[in-house]
């Protein structure tokens, strides 16, 4: 493989070229290097200019949720006020690593972030995002207080760190849709709206006939995706994600109770359950292959759309399923203002305007779930889009995730036992209980150690 | 020894052989041009209604324009920068004999700075620049990139350098060269198809790069094509024509440069092990 | 130094030589290698020792961070996970390479058609090769589907579950880098002295013989070569686990890069992350230790 280049004497220019260019290339960033580094980083937050003129940047993940947010609403916040939007989006865990660095490293490239809901804590409580009563943000009162209490820190209610024990909550976040957990059922196999899990198992007794018709489906990838259908299940049956003195409160009967309940149902759901994210689960829905599931709000407005659905007008909506109470959690679309952001005038008005009673009846006009009761429970609206009131009900009624910044690892410590363990039940067909209580156990042991790992607790 | 039949048998090994790793290339480049009908409706060898819609969302959409003319200036800048520091230091190593015996250990610094694989890198590298400023930057990023691929260049031409004899500089110095304008004018020329190769590895090598760019950079204002890449990795949905077109934009360019030096291939990536 | 004739010249010679001029030369290189290598060792130590909660330093804790790593059981799963993936891919890929390199040595004249066709997989950024294989798995879209067809089986969806999203990075892992191998060893073949094996052949050695009692023993350096670069690489297998799989489903193809880039950036515990990278590079050091030896020697 030896080349001999001993002998060819040629082309002298663009060596020379090549080398003069990198000989200045490397003076001029090797000289400006330090000038550059002194002026480009550690810029911080300025008032910035609510001003026409002026620009705000605002980052999120891709939701189909968030589509009319990015194609209208920045547009009109334009047209009425003047200030532009930038707009960048990626990819959930990109933005959940890229905003965090930027507010945690005060790079200032966003001024809102959009957030979902149980990032607020660890954002709030490691300084990425700035306090919004500390900018004045004033608050529209028709705001469903459950929503908007997703954006307190230290949270209102519930269990605190030690550390923030004693302040006073301040808003740190800003609802802007209200995605919350609710039963999608397919009326044409419901006499009513059903209310119990019993009432769901009933019907998929009878009537399912896998694999045409299923009797329930979930969202089985191991974390965040199985966490959401275990939790209508846990908090249904009286269990806690976490107890007030942040011990796990999924390990005991109640907990195993909701996690076998689940396991029931294997029978009538697709065999591939175990691999089920959103897609796939509202796409079962969707084709008229099942008779119920719980999901987001976020999804609701395709049921009727003919090029998404094979059932327009035939799905409706009601609280998730009691056992001994309906649980539905509550995850919103939340909106934070970054800790060095360069126009935090600029993002506090944009905020207030989304907020607005005005805007946010036009954002339920095209079937988003907004955040105000008005908007909501409007009788005109609720003809066209049946899910408002269902969900402003089911915002009232939720049940919050626990408000620590270390929720997303619970989530995932958690979400990966219930995958296994939903793999072992799909497998094993039989020992619900035991499986059940197994990973459930050995979940909450993990939560223990890591939450006594972090000693905020 | 081998029949005809051994002899058909070994082109159709080859053929296979040659078949799997190239396929996948074309099902991308099938993919970036298949309308979402297509896409979804069952695997086909080429699009049926073809399209460049999908590229044109890639640029309007998902902005990757920005990602490309980050990729281009920072693999230009940190190219350029390393192959001049590596070049001159490849030549003292060649050519003098240094103390300490700087000549061996140096040439074994490179040799692991260039192996160390890129997670334990950074997170360092994260806390580091995040101190200094710099992260989401492009210059943060060419810093970064010159470092290691200094170590590259050093390796290579090393070894390019060595194979000129010492002879024609000193002819040179003899008719009044200093050691430098000796570099300059007589050895670099002959040692340019070896500086043309380690150029196009260590471009190929940097525009590449994906770990250190991931975590380095959170905006466009920096980001690279590898990232862009990523970035269209959705996790409810995803769009599989961008998705496909952003990879055949970030493969061709390298394709290109890849087949300019496919002669020096094995010396590049293996350091020189087989002479 | 040669007699130079005319004074001039020979005062232009002197001038020509810069005082510390062979260090000079060095030392920017070095300033540079130094910075991505040294300072961010002195920064990973320094990290690896503080306590950080939700992104912020909270003051230095000692050796907290190593316990908590070593008693971490996702850790050691990822290790077990990275050393599984590690040698079912580099030995699967020896053996194809070197089979293949020996199929092709015989007739050289395909060496070039070959060697272009198969540097491609190798030179592409490892993010588009796991765009490509997406392409290639993703049920609904990808070819897995129709080939299972055949079989008459159910369309699986091989990213979906714990075995086969396995397999299926090891496989994209053996695309990518088994032509790297083949080429390392079929230059090796090919630089191997011909008169041993010659003689042997006249001697009436069969094939099979000729080759473990002679070829290979002669391939071995570079074999070894190949094999030490190749899993050092392999260890840090980031980018190609990051689009196919995430680590997932679960934690069936979670490397213990893509457990340490989680725990960095997506936990926020730098500490932790750098003490795990730092255990991590004690053990490679041996391998990287041992791949320096060889190619040293080698290049001697």
């Amino acid at each position: 493989m030896n080349d001999h280049t001993a002998h060819e004497r040629t082309k002298r220019s663009y060596t020379r070229k090549e080398v003069i260019r990198g000989a200045v290339g490397a003076g001029a960033t090797l000289g400006l290097a330090p000038l550059i580094a002194a002026c480009g980083g550690g810029s911080s937050s300025s008032a910035g200019s609510a001003t026409a003129g002026s620009t705000i940047t605002i980052g999120s993940f891709s939701d189909p949720a968030m589509v009319p947010f990015r194609d209208i609403y920045l547009k009109k916040f334009t047209a009425e006020t003047g200030i532009k939007t930038k707009w960048h989006e990626t990819n959930y865990n990109a933005w959940y690593q890229n905003s965090k660095t930027d507010g945690l490293q005060k790079t200032g490239a966003y001024d809102i972030y959009v957030m979902d809901d149980n990032w607020v804590p660890e954002y709030a409580a490691g300084g990425a995002i700035q306090s919004m009563d500390k900018l004045g943000l004033k608050v529209n009162p028709n705001i469903l207080q459950k929503g908007l209490e997703q954006g307190y820190w230290p949270p209102k209610s519930g269990p605190r760190l030690k550390a923030f024990a004693n302040d006073t909550p301040q808003l740190y976040a800003l609802v802007i849709i209200d995605d919350v957990e609710i039963l999608y059922y397919n009326k044409d196999y419901f006499s009513s709206a059903p209310k119990t899990w019993d009432d769901i198992m009933t019907v998929a007794k009878d009537k399912s006939n896998p694999p045409s018709l299923y009797g329930w489906t979930a969202r089985g990838v191991s974390g965040n995706p199985i966490m959401q259908t275990y939790l209508p299940l846990l908090n249904s049956y009286g269990g806690n994600f976490a107890n007030d003195d942040w011990s796990p409160g999924f390990a005991g009967p109640e907990g195993v109770g909701a996690l076998e309940r689940l396991f029931e149902f294997i029978p009538y759901m697709p065999s591939g359950v175990a691999a089920f994210d959103t897609s796939q689960e509202t796409a079962v829905m969707l084709q008229g292959h099942c008779t119920a599931m719980t999901e987001y709000t976020g999804t609701a407005h395709v049921v009727d759309d003919p090029t998404q659905s094979k059932v327009p007008g035939k799905i409706d909506f009601a609280a998730t399923p009691s056992q001994v109470k309906s649980g539905p959690a509550i995850g919103t679309f939340i909106c934070g203002i970054a800790s060095a952001a360069p126009n935090t005038a600029g993002a506090v008005k944009f905020l207030e305007w989304f907020t607005s009673d005005k805007v946010q009846h036009e954002f339920a006009s095209g079937g988003s779930v907004a955040v105000t009761g008005p908007a909501l429970r409007d009788p005109a609206l609720a003809a066209k889009y049946r899910w408002l009131p269902a969900c402003a009900d089911a915002v009232d009624n939720s049940i919050p995730k626990p408000r620590t910044p270390d929720e997303p690892k619970m989530e995932e410590l958690l979400g990966t036992e219930l995958n296994k363990a939903l793999v072992e039940a799909i497998a094993q067909k039989s020992g619900y209980q035991q499986i059940a209580q197994t990973h459930l156990t050995n979940a909450a042991n993990q939560i223990t150690a890591y939450l006594k790992q972090q000693g905020t607790y | 020894m081998s029949g005809r039949w051994s002899r058909v048998g070994f082109y159709l090994l080859l053929a296979a052989v040659l078949f799997v790793a190239l396929f996948p290339f074309w099902w991308m480049l099938d993919t970036s041009l298949k309308q979402p009908i297509d896409i979804f409706g069952g695997a086909t060898l080429y699009p049926h209604h073809p399209t460049w819609d999908n590229y044109s969302r890639l640029f309007n959409t998902y902005h990757f324009a920005a990602y490309l003319e980050n990729s281009i200036i920072i693999v230009i800048f940190s190219v350029t920068v390393s192959l001049v520091l590596g070049t001159l230091a490849a030549f003292s190593l060649t050519r003098f004999n240094l103390r300490f015996g700087l000549n061996n250990s140096a040439l074994v610094v490179a040799l692991v700075v260039r192996m160390i694989p890129g997670i334990l890198l950074v997170i360092p590298l994260y806390i580091m620049l995040a101190q200094w400023g710099l992260l989401n930057t492009r210059l943060g990023l060419i810093l970064i990139y010159t470092g290691l691929n200094t170590s590259f260049v050093i390796w290579m031409m090393q070894s390019f350098l060595a194979e000129i004899p010492r002879d024609i500089e000193e002819a040179a110095m003899v008719d009044g060269d200093s050691r430098l304008t000796a570099l300059w004018r007589v050895v670099l020329p002959l040692a340019a198809p070896g500086l043309a190769a380690t150029a196009i590895f260590t471009v190929i090598a940097t525009y590449n790069d994906f770990l250190i760019a991931l975590s380095l950079t959170s905006t466009t204002d920096a980001q690279t094509v590898p990232v862009g890449v990523s970035t269209l990795i959705g996790k409810i949905q995803i769009e599989y024509g961008p998705m496909a077109a952003a990879g055949v934009i970030g493969a061709l360019p390298i394709l290109i440069f890849a087949l300019l030096v496919q002669r020096h291939f094995v010396r590049g990536l293996t350091l020189g092990a087989v002479k | 130094m040669t007699q130079v004739s005319a004074p001039t010249k020979r005062a232009r010679a002197r001038r020509g030589r810069i005082p510390g001029g062979p260090y000079l030369l060095l030392l920017p290189a070095a300033v540079a290698m130094a910075g991505v290598s040294i300072y961010p060792l002195f920064y990973g130590v320094r990290a690896s020792i503080t306590h950080y909660l939700y992104g912020r330093e909270f003051g230095r804790n000692g050796l907290t961070n190593y316990r908590n790593v070593f008693h971490d059981q996702f850790f050691w799963e990822a290790m077990r996970t990275t050393a599984e993936y590690v040698i079912c891919a580099v030995t699967i890929e020896t053996l194809l390479g070197l089979g293949l390199a020996l199929l092709v040595s015989r007739e050289f004249r395909f060496g070039g058609p070959i060697r272009v066709g198969l540097i491609l997989p190798m030179t592409i950024a490892p993010v588009v090769v796991g765009v490509m294989w997406r392409l290639l798995y993703d049920s609904g879209i990808g070819v897995t589907d129709t080939i299972w067809g055949w079989f008459g089986a159910a369309p699986p969806n091989v990213l979906a579950h714990n075995t086969s999203a396995f397999i299926a990075v090891v496989v994209v892992d053996v695309w990518e880098w088994t032509p790297l191998i083949f080429l390392i060893l079929l230059a090796g073949l090919q630089s191997l002295p011909q008169e041993p094996l010659e003689a042997a052949r006249v001697d009436g050695a069969g094939r099979v013989r000729l080759f473990f009692d002679h070829t290979l023993p002669m391939l071995t350096p570079v074999l070894l070569v190949a094999i030490t670069l190749r899993t050092i690489d392999a260890i840090g297998t980031f980018d190609q686990i990051y689009v196919l799989t995430q680590g997932g489903p679960g934690t069936s193809t979670r490397l213990i890069s893509i457990y340490a880039y989680n725990t960095a950036f997506l936990d926020s515990q730098y500490g932790q992350a750098a003490a795990m990278l730092l255990s991590l590079l004690a053990m490679v050091t041996i391998l990287m230790v041992a791949a320096v030896r060889m190619l040293r020697k080698s290049a001697a």
